[in-house]
């Protein structure tokens, strides 16, 4: 950064930055030199030193702060609600299901009750593996009278 | 102590009981730079909860070789303006309560202080936060920020100035 580019804004702003202990664009010399000629920036550093000294001062309130509890209902209700369906079981249901067919069109062949039921075997046993109760009723769905 | 990248494995494996120690770790910390944000207790928390759930669910795109919490703030910022442009209608600013009682410090001044922080705008006022408050760098803060290093510089120098003007005729 050149000096003769600089206007006094720039050199305050490069300044602040050495008062708070940080590396400027700009060496101490050079916004020394330009301090020595301007009443105006003088001053103005000063009150800002003043402000700074004030900040440096504080410390923050602590908050307290006890969310674990909050925060894990949220992350168990959250990956409830997303938690994708499980699209494998409805396949190998649907490849269950059409082998079975094929098998029932099996000509000689004349399957018994067993067989017959093979398909709702196959349905219950997927609910079961999706705990899921088809009969329950979902009362989040039933309108308010 | 177990490490942050240590604890978001065994998140990452699973163990969301794991998640517990950052939320331990970090809460205080982020409630209070929330606050710093919000200026309201009640939103800071509420802020800071959405945020944790929002990290827990992004723990898969957390880049190892990063510090955890500067990546969790750039969350927790976007939470706190989010629950602002929500709130925009009903702005609630809270007494002070952002500085804590200091040996040497008179309450006078910490009060005339935490009032003129209080009406900074949100932005100058969480920069000052980080600043003043934390001891953070410049660099720390362009991270937090996510800004360059040099306009950290410039918004720090504005910021100080707003607050030098509000305090002008009470310490000065």
């Amino acid at each position: 950064m050149f000096m003769k580019d600089m206007n006094c804004e720039d050199i305050l702003i490069q300044k602040s930055a050495l008062i708070d202990g940080e590396k400027a664009e700009l060496s101490d010399e050079q916004i020394n030199a330009h301090l020595a000629d301007c009443e105006t920036c003088r001053q103005q550093i000063e009150q800002m030193e003043n402000t700074i000294v004030l900040l440096r001062r504080q410390k923050r309130r602590e908050q307290e702060a006890d969310l674990w509890s909050a925060i894990e209902a949220r992350i168990d209700a959250e990956s409830k609600a997303v938690s994708p369906l499980n699209w494998q079981p409805f396949v190998l249901l649907g490849v269950f299901l059409v082998i079975y067919k094929l098998l029932e069109m099996l000509p000689e062949r004349a399957p018994g009750w067993a067989l017959r039921v093979v398909p709702f075997i196959l349905i219950a046993v997927l609910f079961g593996f999706l705990k899921e109760n088809p009969f329950k009723i979902n009362s989040e769905l039933i309108l308010e009278k | 102590m177990m490490d942050d990248s240590a604890i978001i494995e065994r998140c990452l494996k699973g163990e969301k009981e794991a998640f517990r120690f950052l939320v331990e770790r970090y809460q205080a910390q982020a409630v209070g730079h929330s606050f710093a944000i919000l200026a309201n207790r009640e939103d800071a928390r509420d802020a800071t909860q959405e945020a944790f759930v929002d990290a827990f669910q992004s723990l898969k795109k957390f880049d190892p070789a990063r510090r955890f919490y500067p990546w969790f703030y750039v969350l927790l910022r976007h939470r706190c303006y989010k629950l602002i442009a929500k709130k925009r209608e009903a702005q609630n600013i809270e007494d002070a309560e952002i500085l804590a009682p200091q040996a040497g410090v008179s309450g006078e001044e910490r009060i005339a202080l935490e009032k003129a922080l209080l009406s900074l705008s949100r932005e100058d006022r969480e920069i000052i936060n980080l600043k003043y408050l934390d001891g953070f760098s410049y660099d720390e803060i362009a991270e937090l920020l996510k800004i360059p290093r040099g306009t950290v510089m410039s918004r720090l120098f504005y910021a100080r100035k707003q607050l030098q003007a509000k305090l002008t005729g009470k310490f000065h």
